[in-house]
């Protein structure tokens, strides 16, 4: 099976400061990957090299088996959907049902696939309500909803949001990660650049950490935050539930809130946790 | 300004009486000779580099204490490279280069005052030459919103391309994307509007209330007086092209 997504040895600089320094990952269809990092350590670069916005000095992206080299952002966003951080700045329709509709209008679907695309985006995200709306008269957390509505009524095979969860509650958090999940179940590859580990731990399942421009490691999410001693020198901090089973000494070192909670009730029924 | 920051007064007025020259002087000769200071004034070592630009070509860039003022001196040419093609459209040659080296020296003088120029520095010199903070305020988010607007342009650009929009083709497709990208920058701009005055007000910036400077720039006599030179030259110039020798 092709990866929807593979960076082969790919190093990129800005002028004279380096960027990126042979970096190498995949990710499979249907694969939900959250790549972490402090600031600076070159996640946008990646998102910018992987739309097609700045080719690799070094080495190949490859989307599917387009190399992002020969083409242009607007080819790539028939298999890419991105949803930048300040993704709320690029609506424009009168209506958010309008704008959703951009992406798959723009790239020439017909328009009863449109129409389809556009419900479903709306519903995942339950945005059915605002449909009607100016973009403008919905609170900024919903117009950031909006915009990753856009990016799924494209239907990509793959989606990189670049911190999709900033400025949400609870509520919208846990409807982006529904959406999430469902677009994954359909084959879609996931890469999340995120500092939220909560919503990664809850949404995600394996992590590609970069540190100053190269791969730290790459594993699976629950190993990776279940190892608190390991976050800080890549400048992560544990999401609250890794940090509780790690202060417990909880058996398995559950990440999610779900795990957590199980994995305590039987360690307060005494129970021996399989 | 490399080393030597000079008194935002003294940028506003350098700025303003380039372009004033290059309008009164008689061209080609003095609309070139005014060009010449302008572009040598973008090319100045040591400003910050305009936000949003992006390295190009490498061997331009080879020596990097040049890079700012070849990044300015770029944007300078390239915004004022439009205005030369419309006016040989509708003039003769000498028409168009009378009027373009006008122009040229207008762009290239305000890309540098956008460079040179530091809002917060401005906001105190008037504030300390008595001026009220509001218009303060005012005047200097003229400036700052350049490089922040440039910015925001640049990543609707790039969101809307990773949308499937394509910014090339025919003049029907082109405006379709024009639509596309103008309309979210100006939006999000008259948005911006309220929540930056609602900032402002819980920061105290109420009209009518006298405010203390807490750094002024330091304002020497010396280019005090130099700004004032600089309006003379200009004034004498005016009566010596429309007055004296009104035809030459």
């Amino acid at each position: 099976m092709i990866a929807a997504l593979r960076l082969e040895e790919v190093s990129f600089s800005y002028g004279s400061v380096p960027a990126l320094e042979r970096v190498s990952f995949s990710v499979a269809p249907g694969e939900r990957v959250a790549l972490l990092g402090r600031n600076g350590a070159g996640k946008s670069t990646v998102v910018r090299l992987i739309a097609g916005l700045q080719r690799p000095d070094e080495g190949t992206v490859w989307v599917g088996d387009w190399d992002t080299r020969d083409c242009v952002p607007e080819q790539l966003a028939w298999r890419v959907g991105s949803v930048f951080q300040h993704a709320d700045q690029q609506l424009f329709a009168r209506t958010v049902r309008d704008d959703v509709s951009f992406g798959p209008r723009a790239l020439g679907v017909g328009e009863r696939e449109v129409e389809r695309r556009t419900d479903r985006a709306l519903e995942d995200l339950d945005l059915t309500a605002h449909a009607g709306h100016h973009p403008y008269d919905l609170p900024p957390a919903l117009r950031k909803l909006t915009a990753l509505a856009g990016a799924l009524a494209s239907e990509p095979a793959l989606l990189v949001l670049d911190e999709p969860t900033i400025g949400l509650d609870r509520t919208l958090r846990a409807r982006v990660t529904r959406a999430l999940l469902d677009r994954s179940a359909g084959s879609v590859a996931l890469l999340v650049i995120t500092h939220d580990l909560t919503f990664a731990a809850e949404t995600l399942e394996r992590g590609v950490v970069l540190d100053r421009g190269s791969l730290a490691c790459d594993e699976s999410l629950a190993a990776l935050l279940g190892d608190v001693t390991r976050l800080e020198p890549l400048g992560l901090a544990p999401p609250p539930v890794a940090a509780l089973s790690a202060a417990l000494d909880l058996p398995g070192r559950p990440v999610r809130a779900a795990d957590a909670a199980a994995a305590l009730a039987r360690v307060a029924r005494g129970k021996p946790v399989p | 300004m490399t080393g030597v920051r000079l008194h935002p007064f003294t940028l506003l007025t350098i700025a303003a009486v380039l372009p004033a020259l290059a309008w009164i002087l008689p061209a080609p000769d003095g609309a070139a000779a005014t060009l010449v200071v302008a572009l040598v004034l973008t090319l100045t070592p040591g400003a910050k580099l305009t936000p949003g630009a992006s390295p190009g070509n490498a061997s331009l860039w080879s020596f990097p204490g040049w890079r700012p003022g070849l990044v300015r001196l770029r944007t300078a040419v390239v915004t004022a490279a439009p205005f030369w093609l419309f006016l040989l459209l509708l003039h003769d040659v000498p028409t168009t280069i009378a009027i373009g080296l006008r122009v040229t020296t207008m762009v290239a003088t305000f890309v540098w005052l956008v460079a040179a120029l530091d809002p917060a520095r401005l906001v105190e010199a008037m504030v300390a030459a008595g001026w009220s903070a509001s218009v303060a305020y005012l005047l200097a988010a003229t400036f700052s919103a350049v490089p922040v607007l440039k910015a925001r342009a640049q990543r609707i650009v790039e969101a809307q391309r990773c949308r499937g929009l394509s910014p090339r083709g025919g003049i029907p497709a082109r405006l379709r994307a024009l639509r596309a990208l103008a309309l979210p920058l100006v939006l999000s701009a008259l948005h911006e509007v309220d929540e930056r005055a609602l900032a402002l007000e819980t920061r105290g910036l109420v009209p009518g209330i006298r405010r203390t400077p807490l750094a002024p720039p330091p304002d020497p006599a010396a280019e005090r007086a130099a700004r004032w030179a600089l309006l003379l030259v200009c004034l004498v110039a005016l009566v010596r092209r429309f007055i004296v020798q009104p035809f030459s």
